[in-house]
């Protein structure tokens, strides 16, 4: 873990913030952003490791840091640090491509241990957030036209299950004792999800800005 | 169109139309009763003088004497002797009185060297006399028995001069007979050739007259004008025909009523093409060149040359009319419109009528006794104005009609509209509360969260780091309740579920979460929803810090109306007050009150050893 990507636009809560990933990453390099256009221009300059990122700033969404990222550093993980714990606001950061999330309140030792879990690729799925995944993909395999060079994404059976359980309120390793897997496996499923979320909200978004786009041209 | 008539209705049609013609026919041949003396032959004798000139008495001429025949080019005054003798058995006691069928134009009569009748103005402008027949009582003072002179003075213009035959002048032959016969005799050829007419014309006037006013209201309906227009010309032109004093010389009078034809045949045409929706430019502008010109031939030919010229232009005129007319008809079988036949026939009557016009001119065929053009041709254009008022009505009525089906359809469509306009504006007032709401809940948390929330991670006290905490997710809660939704009661489950187990897991509480067997369908409001998260989280946080249990049981249950919710725990119970109730203060009472709130009620059985029960039941 070399560098880390902090946006947050409440200078107290970016210092607690910093001091709180120190104490779980000591030996990494911490890059601090109050707007988007700033973190926006860092993610040009500085390859990052690990992104925490506020969805509310001044000049905008963290949602578009996010997009950044996963566009120009795939292999970074965007973890989305937020007041906000409905849906409406997570889930488009997670179709955006961010790994996980965090809510701003917990107490300290209660994030740095998540954090480490998500580094350690544990990403945390909660049941609001696995139905809004199991809408979408479902309207997805309704919807026919598919744009071109965009691979079509589909969940397999296994995290089909998974999802569902979660949907239904299950914690992970309950789920995991349910389906006799390991904890490491659920987590992967998990990181499927999120993977096969954002590529497809990108064909998603993709055709219809190809829609659009027909629209100008005609 | 009507279907063809069967064979023996159309042969009594027939039969029908068969015997009026014989009747008219009838009428029109009258054999003149026995007393009646017709003289056939008389001393013509070109002069102007007063009187019969003895010395120069001309020659023996046959009755009816055609200038034209006799003295082709003379123009003037002719003098006709004739002699008769009184009836048989000497002077009848009836009164006598002469009959002439035709004399043109003009005339006076001696009797036995006495004037006894003069017709009217003998110079210029004479009077027009050529349509009248005329009955010249003869005195009986001054009738012998045997050997009256009658001599008539007729002065008429010559073929040349005049632009219709009917006008050229001559004398028909004479009629002596009983007034009474006579009389009969004379008021018949007087309807047939003027009252007729004026009559017609009078009709066609009106009719004229009441078409210009509906092409004036209808301004899109050109044809009606033009028709109406052609009407009046028609009825003004047929002055010349029983107008006997214009006050006019006879050249100027032919003149005018020649060239009048112009404008007939302008409108004609017009109203033809128009009728058809077709317009052209140069044809309009053809007919307006025709109307000077005309004149202006008629001008240069000069009045010796008046008939030819005339003659020349009707033909011409009668042309561009059954053009029109050929093109009206062939448009009209193109459009296969219903209209064509009855139009068809009309206009084939008038072309018809009008050839025949032609060929009485240029003296193909001999001047018919009656002149039945004259009033026939106005009846056509009456029949053809009838007509075109039947589909002008008819086209009102269509129009009346489809202007209701559209009102109905515009009411129709208003509907709608109020409906869609009603239904926009709740839709309307949701969205705008929904904003309303997604405004407050942005506001708290941008505003008051993120204050609570630097209270959280600066403040150097845990309890108030906690207290912070707690106050932002209940804010948060608030929020919820606020702008939620109704959520299906099984999300709601798995909500509560997800966080009681977790929670209770990071606290080494084993949970035993068992939900409802079977789907529900339920819905939640958003404010249940929100109370009863705040109930269940109370109820674990009393758990998690107070009871020391080790197991925790939850159990729920869905019937129709009422959703139970049962949380026990194996902790060592609730302590009792002295006056044993329970102890108030773990938020047991906020517990009860919320449920209350939402019209259930919350539970709670606690002893030592006992654990805890919280019963909450709450109607959906």
């Amino acid at each position: 873990m070399n560098n880390i990507l902090l946006l947050e636009d409440l200078p107290e809560i970016r210092s607690w913030l910093k001091v709180l990933v120190k104490g779980v990453f000591p030996d990494a390099q911490i890059h601090e952003a109050a707007r988007v256009h700033d973190a926006l221009g860092l993610v040009g300059a500085v390859k990052f490791n690990l992104a925490l990122c506020d969805l509310g700033l001044p000049d905008g969404s963290g949602v578009d840091v996010v997009a950044a990222l996963r566009e120009q550093q795939p292999e970074c993980q965007s973890v989305v640090v937020t007041i906000h714990d409905d849906d409406d606001h997570l889930f488009p950061a997670l179709q955006a491509g961010a790994f996980g999330y965090l809510l701003k309140e917990q107490a300290r030792e209660l994030i740095a241990e998540q954090l480490k879990r998500m580094s350690a690729g544990e990403p945390p799925l909660s049941p609001s957030i696995a139905r809004r995944v199991i809408s979408h993909f479902a309207s997805q395999t309704q919807r026919q036209e598919r744009p071109q060079n965009m691979p079509h994404v589909a969940l397999t059976e296994r995290e089909n299950e998974v999802l569902l359980r979660v949907a239904k309120g299950y914690t992970l390793p309950e789920i995991g004792v349910q389906l006799n897997l390991s904890r490491h496996t659920i987590a992967d499923y998990v990181k499927q999800i999120y993977r096969k979320l954002n590529v497809s909200s990108r064909a998603e978004a993709a055709l219809e800005a190809q829609r659009l786009g027909l629209f100008r041209r005609a | 169109m009507p279907a063809p008539l069967a064979a023996p209705t159309r042969l009594r049609v027939w039969r029908c139309a068969l015997a009026l013609l014989m009747l008219a026919a009838a009428g029109f041949a009258q054999a003149a009763p026995a007393p009646v003396q017709t003289i056939t032959s008389a001393l013509a004798s070109p002069s102007t003088a007063e009187q019969f000139p003895v010395d120069a008495p001309g020659s023996a001429v046959q009755l009816p004497d055609d200038w034209n025949d006799s003295r082709p080019q003379y123009e003037g005054s002719v003098w006709y002797r004739a002699r008769f003798d009184a009836a048989e058995g000497g002077v009848p006691d009836e009164l006598q009185a002469l009959y002439i069928e035709r004399v043109c134009t003009n005339f006076e009569v001696r009797l036995n060297g006495h004037r006894i009748f003069s017709g009217g103005r003998l110079t210029e402008p004479v009077t027009r006399n050529c349509l009248y027949p005329q009955l010249v009582p003869l005195p009986a003072a001054l009738l012998r028995e045997r050997g009256n002179v009658l001599d008539v003075h007729v002065v008429g213009h010559a073929l040349q001069r005049v632009t219709s035959r009917e006008r050229a002048a001559g004398l028909s032959a004479l009629k002596i007979g009983p007034q009474s016969v006579l009389a009969a005799e004379h008021a018949q050829r007087l309807f047939w050739n003027v009252g007729s007419v004026k009559v017609v014309s009078l009709a066609l006037a009106v009719l004229g007259c009441v078409m210009v006013a509906l092409s004036w209201m209808q301004r899109r309906e050109a044809y009606l004008g033009y028709f109406g227009w052609l009407s009046l010309a028609w009825a003004l032109m047929s002055l010349r025909l029983w107008w006997r004093d214009m006050p006019w010389d006879n050249g100027v009078i032919e003149f005018l009523f020649c060239t009048g034809f112009a404008p007939v045949t302008a409108l004609a045409v017009q109203y033809l093409i128009s009728y058809t929706d077709l317009r052209s430019r140069w044809i309009e502008t053809a007919l307006a060149v025709q109307w000077l010109l005309m004149p202006l031939t008629l001008l240069l030919a000069g009045p010796a040359r008046l008939f030819t010229m005339a003659s020349v232009w009707y033909g011409l005129l009668v042309l561009e009319v059954l053009a029109a007319v050929g093109l009206h008809l062939y448009v009209t079988w193109r459009r296969k419109r219903p209209e064509f036949w009855p139009m068809a026939v009309l206009l084939a009557g008038a072309a018809a009528m009008v050839l025949t016009e032609l060929a009485i001119q240029h003296d193909l065929v001999s001047l018919p006794r009656v002149q039945w053009l004259h009033f026939a041709v106005p009846l056509l254009f009456i029949a053809i104005a009838g007509r075109l008022m039947q589909v002008f009505a008819r086209s009102l009525l269509t129009a009346e009609a489809g202007r209701s089906t559209l009102e109905g359809r515009v009411k129709e469509i208003t509907a709608e509209i109020e409906q869609n306009f009603a239904q926009l504006a709740e839709m309307r007032v949701e969205q705008v509360t929904e904003k309303e709401r997604k405004r407050i809940a942005a506001d708290l948390h941008d505003d008051l969260g993120a204050k609570l929330l630097t209270i959280v991670h600066t403040s150097e006290s845990e309890r108030i780091s906690t207290l912070a905490r707690e106050a932002l997710e209940e804010m948060r809660l608030s929020v919820r309740g606020l702008t939620g939704k109704p959520m299906r009661l099984a999300d709601a489950l798995a909500d509560w579920r997800a966080e009681t187990v977790s929670r209770l897991g990071q606290a080494n509480i084993e949970a035993d979460w068992r939900g409802p067997p079977e789907e529900v369908d339920q819905l939640l409001p958003a404010r249940g929803f929100v109370q009863t998260t705040r109930i269940l989280r109370e109820a674990v946080s009393n758990i998690i810090k107070h009871s020391g249990a080790s197991h925790c049981k939850v159990r729920c249950s869905i019937s129709e109306h009422e959703f139970g919710l049962l949380v026990q725990d194996n902790g060592k119970g609730i302590p009792m007050e002295l006056d044993g109730k329970l102890d108030r203060g773990h938020g047991m009472s906020s517990m009860k009150h919320r449920a209350k709130q939402m019209q259930g009620q919350c539970l709670v059985e606690s002893g030592p050893g006992y654990g805890t029960v919280i019963r909450l039941t709450l109607p959906l």
